[in-house]
C-alpha cells in the first residue's frame, strides 16, 4: 500500500488537455467513487485548477499509474496513451512532497502565488464532505495546507506582488487606508482599463469616472460598471475630483502636462496616486515636482513587479527547506502506521505494563511457593497474548485505509509514540 | 488597586519594565510581522500606563498635591499621556506601528523622571487647588499630543519619501510598514486638534490661577518668558490646525508641526530651566 500521485499540469499538459480535465467538485467526487469502485484507491482528494488536475490517494495495486490513466481516459473520453504522455506522477514521498510544493506555490506558473493554498484547501474540504479521504489522504492535505502557510509566512512568497495590476493596487494600500470609499479616474478604454476597472471593483471601489478620446468606448464602460462618463475636454479638471488616476491611452504624446495638472490640483488636498500604463507615457513625468501626486509608469511598476519577483525567487531554498522539513514530519507519522511497528509497539507496552504489575507485586508473589508464582506468571502472559490478538487481527482485515485508520486509533488509544 | 501598597518608585520601575517590554514587541513587529509580538506589546503598554497612573495616584497621596507641580511628575505625566494617546490612537486607526516610536517616548520620559531628585519641600496652599491641577494636567495633554503630532508628521515625511522614491528602493524594508499617508494625515489633524484645544484651555486656568494667587504679589506674571512662549505656542498650532482643516498641503502641516515640537521643547525645558523666574517647577 502506497500513497499515489498523478497529475495533468502547466508543465507537461497542454492547455486544450487541460481544460478537458478540469473537475467541478461534483465531477471530481463522481470520480473518486468511480476509482473506489474499481478498487484503483481506497481513498484520495481531486485537485482541479485553471493550470492542473491531479488526484492524490492512496493505492494497493501496483500497475497504479496506468490503471489512473486508463480510467480518466474512460472518464473524461480522452486518449490514454496522450494522458500517459503527458502526466506528471510519483509514489510514496514524491506523493507528498509534490502537494506539498504545491500548496507552497512552489510548482505554480507565477511563483508563490496565493491562490493554490486556497484551492488545495477546497480540494480537500470537497473531498473530505464527500467522505472520499480517510485518515491519510485527510492527515496529506492537512500537513499540505499547514506547509503552505508556514511557507507563505516565513519567506516572501506569496507575500509580494509580482504584476503591474498588484503592484499598482499595492502601492494604493500604501497610500490610502481603505480604496473603497476613493474615487477613481481611468482614461483610455482599452484592455488594460477594463481588466484593472474589474480588479479595482473587486477591492470594493464603487466609483467609478471613465474618460477617453472616443466617447462611446468610454460611455459603453461608464455604463456596464454603474460608472460616470468624464468628457475628454474635462480630463484634466476631473484629476482634481479623484483619488487614482489610471491612465493606458495610446496616445502620442502626454495627455496631460505638469503645468496644466499643477493649475487644475491648486484648491485639492489629500494624496493623488496616479497610474500611468500607457507607453508611450500619458502623463508629464515633471508631475513628481508636485507635492501631493504620486504618479508612477509601466517601467517603475514592471521594475518593481520584477525586483519582487527576484526577490521570491531567492527564497525559493528556504521554501525548498521548510517543504522538506514538512515532509519527513509526514514521513514519521506514516512510518508510525506500519503494520509490525504498530503491533510491536502495543506488545512492547503491554509487556512493560505486565512486568510493572509482578515488580508492584514481587513481595506478596515471594510467599507463593515457585509453582504457583511460575502459574501466575503464566497467567499474566496469557491475558497479554489474549488482548494482543484481536489488533492483531483487526490491523490486517480490510482495505489498505482501513488497516490504516485502525493502526492510527490504536496508536492514539495507546498512546504509542513514533519510532523516529 | 493592590498595586498601591507599593511605592511610587516601586510602580515607577513596574511601569518603566513594562514599557520596555512593549516597547520591545511593537519594535519586533514593525521590524517583521509578528501578531503575538504585536499583541503582547499593546497588554503591556495598556499595563505600562496603568502603572504610571499608579505611580502619580501614588506620589499625588504622599505629597498631599498634584504630583506634577515639579519637574520630576510633569516628566511622569508626559510619558502616562504619550502611553495613553499611543493606545487611543491603536484602538481608533488599529495600527501598532505608532507604538514603536511612542511607547520608547513614554519610556525616556518616565525614565528621566525617576532620574531627577524629587523635591521635598511641600506644596504651598496655592498649588493644592483643583484649578492649577486642571491647568497643569491639560498644558502636559496638550505637550503630549503636540509629540504624537511631531511623530506621526515625521513619519508622513518618511513614508512621503519612501512612495516618492519606491521605484528605486522596492517594496520591503520597515518604511513598508509603517501606517498609510492617509492614516498619518487624519491621525495627525486629530492630535493638532487636542493639542490646540488642551493648551487652550490649560491657558485660560493659568491665567485665572495667576490672577488670584500671583495678580497682587507679581504684576508682571505675563511677561514671564514661559508664559509668553505657550502663547506663540499655542498660536503657532492653531494656525497649522486651522490650515490643515481647511485644506492646506499635508506635506507642508507635517514640516511645519516638526518644527512646532522644537518650539515646544524649548518652551518646556530651555525657558524652564534657564529664563523663567517666576514660572518654575518648585
Amino acid at each position: 500500500m502506497q500513497l499515489v500521485y498523478v497529475g495533468w499540469d502547466h508543465h507537461g499538459a497542454p492547455l486544450d488537455l487541460r481544460e478537458r480535465l478540469a473537475l467541478s467538485p461534483e465531477r471530481a467526487v463522481e470520480a473518486l467513487r468511480g476509482l473506489f469502485e474499481e478498487q484503483i484507491l481506497t481513498e484520495g482528494a481531486i485537485v482541479s485548477t485553471c493550470n492542473r488536475a491531479e488526484i492524490y490517494g492512496l493505492t494497493e495495486r501496483d500497475d497504479d499509474f496506468g490503471a489512473l490513466a486508463s480510467y480518466f481516459s474512460r472518464f473524461h473520453s480522452v486518449d490514454g496513451d496522450w494522458l500517459l504522455r503527458t502526466a506528471q506522477s510519483g509514489r510514496g514521498d514524491a506523493t507528498v512532497r509534490h502537494l506539498f510544493r504545491v500548496s507552497a506555490g512552489l510548482d505554480s506558473m507565477v511563483l508563490g502565488e496565493a491562490q493554490i493554498l486556497g484551492q488545495v484547501r477546497e480540494a480537500h474540504r470537497v473531498a473530505s464532505a464527500a467522505k472520499t479521504t480517510r485518515a491519510v489522504t485527510n492527515r496529506l492535505f492537512q500537513a499540505a495546507v499547514e506547509c503552505g502557510k508556514r511557507v507563505r509566512s516565513e519567506t516572501t512568497l506569496g507575500t509580494r506582488p509580482t504584476s503591474v495590476a498588484g503592484i499598482a493596487l499595492a502601492l494604493a494600500g500604501k497610500i490610502f487606508e481603505t480604496l473603497t470609499d476613493k474615487k477613481v479616474l481611468l482614461i483610455g478604454a482599452g484592455e488594460m482599463a477594463e481588466l484593472t476597472t474589474r480588479l479595482l471593483v473587486d477591492d470594493g471601489v464603487s466609483d467609478l469616472a471613465f474618460c477617453n478620446r472616443s466617447e462611446d468606448k468610454a460611455r459603453a464602460l461608464a455604463q456596464a460598471s454603474n460608472g460616470r462618463f468624464v468628457p475628454w475636454d474635462r480630463r484634466v479638471a476631473a484629476f482634481a475630483e479623484v483619488d487614482v488616476v489610471l491612465s493606458a491611452t495610446g496616445s502620442p504624446e502626454p495627455i496631460v502636462t505638469a503645468e496644466q495638472l499643477k493649475k487644475a490640483l491648486h484648491r485639492r488636498r489629500g494624496p493623488l496616486l496616479v497610474l500611468d500604463l500607457a507607453v508611450p507615457r500619458d502623463i508629464d513625468p515633471a508631475v513628481d515636482d508636485l507635492s501631493d501626486v504620486y504618479r508612477y509608469d509601466v517601467d517603475a511598476l514592471k521594475g518593481l513587479a520584477e525586483k519582487n519577483a527576484a526577490e521570491r525567487h531567492a527564497d525559493v531554498p528556504k521554501a525548498e527547506a521548510i517543504v522538506e522539513e514538512s515532509v519527513a514530519r509526514f514521513d514519521v507519522w506514516w512510518s508510525g502506521l506500519n503494520q509490525a511497528g504498530v503491533l510491536r509497539g502495543l506488545h512492547d507496552k503491554l509487556e512493560a505494563m505486565r512486568r510493572a504489575e509482578l515488580e508492584k507485586y514481587a513481595g506478596k508473589l515471594s510467599r507463593l511457593s515457585e509453582e504457583d508464582r511460575r502459574t501466575v506468571e503464566r497467567l499474566t502472559e496469557t491475558l497479554v497474548h489474549k488482548i494482543l490478538h484481536e489488533p492483531t487481527v483487526g490491523l490486517k482485515e480490510g482495505d489498505a485505509s482501513e488497516r490504516l485508520e485502525r493502526a492510527a486509533a490504536v496508536k492514539a488509544l495507546f498512546k504509542l509514540e513514533d519510532e523516529r | 488597586m493592590a498595586a498601591l501598597g507599593l511605592s511610587h518608585t516601586a510602580l515607577g520601575i513596574l511601569a518603566l519594565t513594562a514599557y520596555a517590554l512593549g516597547a520591545a514587541g511593537y519594535a519586533v513587529n514593525l521590524l517583521r510581522p509578528a501578531p503575538l509580538a504585536a499583541r503582547a506589546a499593546t497588554v503591556l503598554s495598556a499595563a505600562g500606563v496603568l502603572l504610571n497612573f499608579a505611580a502619580l495616584y501614588r506620589r499625588a497621596s504622599e505629597l498631599h498635591s498634584v504630583p506634577y507641580r515639579d519637574l520630576l511628575g510633569s516628566m511622569a505625566l508626559f510619558g502616562f499621556f504619550l502611553g495613553l494617546l499611543n493606545l487611543v490612537l491603536e484602538a481608533r486607526h488599529r495600527d501598532r506601528s505608532l507604538g514603536a516610536f511612542l511607547i520608547p517616548t513614554a519610556l525616556v520620559f518616565l525614565l528621566a523622571s525617576m532620574l531627577i531628585t524629587p523635591q521635598s519641600r511641600p506644596a504651598g496652599p496655592e498649588l493644592r487647588g483643583s484649578v492649577f491641577a486642571l491647568h497643569v494636567t491639560l498644558n502636559m495633554l496638550a505637550y503630549a499630543a503636540f509629540a504624537v503630532a511631531c511623530a506621526l508628521s515625521a513619519l508622513y515625511l518618511v513614508v512621503r519619501r519612501y512612495l516618492k522614491s519606491v521605484r528605486l528602493l522596492g517594496m520591503d524594508g520597515p518604511a513598508s510598514r509603517l501606517p498609510t499617508l492617509g492614516y498619518l494625515e487624519r491621525a495627525n489633524r486629530t492630535s493638532l486638534g487636542v493639542g490646540v484645544l488642551a493648551l487652550a484651555a490649560g491657558l485660560i486656568l493659568g491665567i485665572f490661577w495667576a490672577t488670584r494667587v500671583w495678580g497682587a504679589e507679581h504684576p508682571r506674571w505675563a511677561l514671564d518668558p514661559k508664559v509668553l512662549v505657550a502663547l506663540l505656542t499655542l498660536v503657532f498650532y492653531a494656525v497649522i490646525t486651522l490650515r490643515a482643516h481647511r485644506g492646506a498641503a499635508p506635506v507642508t502641516t507635517a514640516r511645519l508641526t516638526v518644527a512646532g515640537f522644537l518650539l515646544v521643547l524649548v518652551s518646556y525645558t530651555a525657558i524652564n530651566l534657564l529664563f523663567s523666574r517666576l514660572h518654575v517647577f518648585t
